[in-house]
């Protein structure tokens, strides 16, 4: 029998944490879980993806059920979990299913957070684990670089990775939709809460400097501007400050705002054309209402950018349906393909026995007319090829057609029985 | 048989331009990669095609096409489409042919229906009457996109401003760049007008022996220009903001169409 490409596993959705960390395992011990699985002969091929959201088998095994069990087996070991204790959680899917599922995985449209980066990097890091291990044939390398190649595709057709969905990252990614870039734009930071201190590291990061900290407290501020690299200011000179500086991240516990819309009026009367953006992450609101309406000025409180945290997710599911789109086109194609692959090895060694047979008849038919002329030998070499020709034309037909149409194996198997061929070894003849 | 041939080439062109428009605008709302690829293409294509119809027009007429009022819309068409191809890729605005091309496939669709070939009075053919148009008719391209910038400036601005963004806030580009792109062209565009519309009324003065004479382009002409040069004063030496200045770019243009108008429906040195 040929091998049956399966993936069997547990994700963030199915399993509880407590039994995915139980499976868990650093890359020296999924070394030996994968040698020791392909040592037991039970799987052709085989990989072990091992997140914190997922720990998948993916695999070629001409019993899946068994390769399953094998794998889990040996993952549970190493802690001590019996394989009944993950059994109920695992789900495994097949052949087209299976392909589909690598291609999502890669393609972060089966993540908790869909569209992360993360993923991609880890299914590859598992590729080379596994390939470092030598435990990967040709299906799962050809597997495994197209999903690469489709997750590649999905990142730059579609935004499904590109939308920030948290509070401190939106307010980074308004930043850029209000400057463009962030190089050299000034950052004023209020107050030291830690999700003010994520959205000034966000700015900071994207390239945005200096950075100036302001707190009721000026001890805090220092310590707090020497972990940034920025300068402490005065709470008296943020007025000022504010001037200078294109955007504002205020959390403070101050009961009334900080940010009076006069000040703000003074500070964009000072600063000319340049746009103005406050981010007020303070619950009571750090910055007057009023502000937002000046010209010229972006204010966005907690409830706003958790608004467009909202849009954004929104706008992620419907990029995720184009990616969807696009991952089921892949795998009709990939599916054709490796079908197409499937019948090869049967077609090659059908044409080699009939040639060795014509070979051999010739050979003794020659033997028995020495006296043969030239032109004799030619018409019967002419003769058996025709024959052979005319002979294998319909089984080739025959194959080809109906892998395409997706029941190859069963005229791998008829024609092989009819016409004595052996089997491909390795089982690999998918 | 070259007016046919030449007719031709100009209906392709805008053809093509509308296919584009068409692409743009659903790039726009819609999130196909594809349209987007569509727009580009149909717009290179209508480009070329448009070269091609302006250069036969030229060879057939044994003179620079820019003497009647559809010749000139025709040129500013093919400028203006040259600089948003340029544009595009410069500020890496997709979204731009989306606010462009609808002002491009505007004056095209009534570039043949019969606007009346403006003949020109012989006194005033003359080398300078070359550069006077031409220069005019760059700065008109030029602000043909700086009216695209300003609008789309404007659309960007309402959405950041109501915090709740919308299926066009994800297309639109960074509010900088808009206001950037705005300034550009304005600072292209403006130049180009002034030196234009000095030419034509020192030129006046020369040929009619008055500066200011009765003749309706010519005062229109002069709106526009005080319009945009007070956009410019403005954001050079006033403190406006993008929004103050997007809203004078766009009366500005306004301007510019009705100036257009004017010139098709009143009678005045310009026209015959």
């Amino acid at each position: 029998m040929s091998g049956t490409l399966f993936v069997a596993g547990m994700t963030h959705r199915g399993a509880p944490v407590e039994v995915r960390e139980a499976l868990a395992l650093e890359d020296d011990k999924l070394r030996e879980v994968l040698t020791a699985v392909a040592a037991t002969g039970v799987t052709d091929e085989v990989m072990i993806v091992s997140t914190c959201n997922r720990v998948e088998v993916y695999g070629v095994a001409e019993a899946p059920a068994e390769a399953r069990a094998a794998a889990f087996r040996a993952l549970g070991a190493h802690r001590g979990v019996a394989l009944a204790e993950v059994e109920p959680y695992l789900a495994s899917v097949n052949e087209a299913g299976a392909v589909r599922h690598a291609f999502r995985v890669a393609a972060s449209l089966d993540s908790l957070v869909v569209g992360e980066a993360q993923i991609l990097g880890q299914v590859k890091d598992a590729f080379e684990l596994a390939r470092a291990c030598r435990t990967v044939g040709p299906v799962l390398n050809a597997l495994m670089s197209q999903a690469f190649s489709v997750a590649k595709r999905v990142r730059t057709e579609t935004e499904v990775g590109r939308l920030a969905v948290s509070v401190s990252s939106v307010a980074v990614e308004l930043a850029r939709k209000i400057f463009g870039r962030l190089e050299g734009k000034g950052v004023l930071l209020l107050g030291a809460g830690e999700m003010a201190e994520l959205a000034a590291r966000g700015l900071m990061d994207g390239g945005a400097s200096p950075l100036y900290v302001a707190n009721r407290t000026p001890v805090r501020a220092r310590e707090l501007a020497e972990a940034l690299a920025g300068t402490a200011v005065a709470l008296a000179d943020v007025p000022a400050v504010m001037a200078q500086v294109d955007v504002v991240v205020a959390c403070t516990a101050a009961p009334e705002p900080i940010v009076r819309a006069a000040d703000a009026r003074a500070a964009v009367h000072d600063r000319r054309t340049r746009p103005l953006f406050l981010i007020d992450l303070g619950v009571p609101r750090n910055v007057e209402a009023a502000v937002n309406e000046l010209d010229g000025v972006f204010c966005y409180d907690v409830d706003d950018l958790q608004h467009v945290v909202e849009s954004n997710r929104r706008e992620r599911q419907r990029e995720a349906e184009r990616a969807e789109a696009l991952v089921e086109r892949e795998v009709d194609k990939f599916l054709a393909r490796l079908r197409d692959v499937e019948v090869v090895p049967t077609i090659v060694s059908l044409r080699e026995r009939l040639e060795a047979i014509r070979r051999g008849e010739l050979d003794k038919a020659l033997a028995r007319l020495p006296d043969a002329s030239p032109e004799t030998r030619q018409v019967l070499e002419a003769l058996s090829q025709s024959i052979v020709n005319k002979v294998l034309h319909p089984p080739i037909e025959k194959l080809r057609d109906s892998s395409r149409a997706g029941h190859g194996r069963t005229w791998i198997e008829v024609v092989s029985e009819v016409f004595g061929l052996r089997r491909p070894p390795g089982g690999r003849s998918r | 048989m070259p007016a046919t041939v030449n007719a031709l080439l100009y209906d392709v062109a805008l053809t093509a331009y509308i296919l584009a428009m068409a692409g743009a605008l659903g790039h726009l709302v819609g999130r196909r990669e594809g349209s987007w690829r569509l727009a580009l293409l149909a717009t290179q294509a209508g480009w070329l095609c448009h070269t091609v119809a302006i250069v036969v027009r030229g060879v057939e007429l044994r003179r620079l096409p820019i003497l009647t009022l559809p010749e000139i819309v025709s040129v500013v068409i093919w400028v203006a489409v040259l600089l948003e191809l340029w544009a595009e890729r410069q500020y890496r605005i997709r979204a731009l042919g989306a606010f462009v091309l609808p002002v491009v496939v505007g004056l095209g669709l009534v570039l043949p229906s019969g606007l009346r070939a403006l003949a020109l009075e012989p006194v005033i053919r003359s080398a300078w009457i070359w550069v006077h148009v031409a220069l005019a008719l760059l700065g008109l391209a030029a602000l043909v996109l700086n009216f695209a910038a300003a609008f789309m400036y404007l659309l960007q601005e309402r959405q950041l401003k109501a915090r709740r963004p919308s299926r066009v806030y994800y297309r639109l580009p960074p509010l900088e760049t808009l206001d950037r792109l705005s300034h550009r062209t304005l600072t292209l565009g403006f130049p180009f007008l002034t030196a234009g519309l000095l030419l034509g009324l020192l030129w006046a003065s020369a040929a009619w022996g008055s500066v200011l004479t009765w003749d309706p382009l010519a005062l229109f002409s002069l709106v526009t220009w005080v319009v945009y040069a007070a956009t410019l004063g403005g954001r050079t030496l006033g403190r406006w903001h993008g929004r103050r200045a997007a809203y004078f770019a766009i009366a500005g243009f306004a301007t510019l169409l009705l100036t257009l108008g004017a010139s098709v429906l009143l009678q005045g040195r310009h026209g015959a």
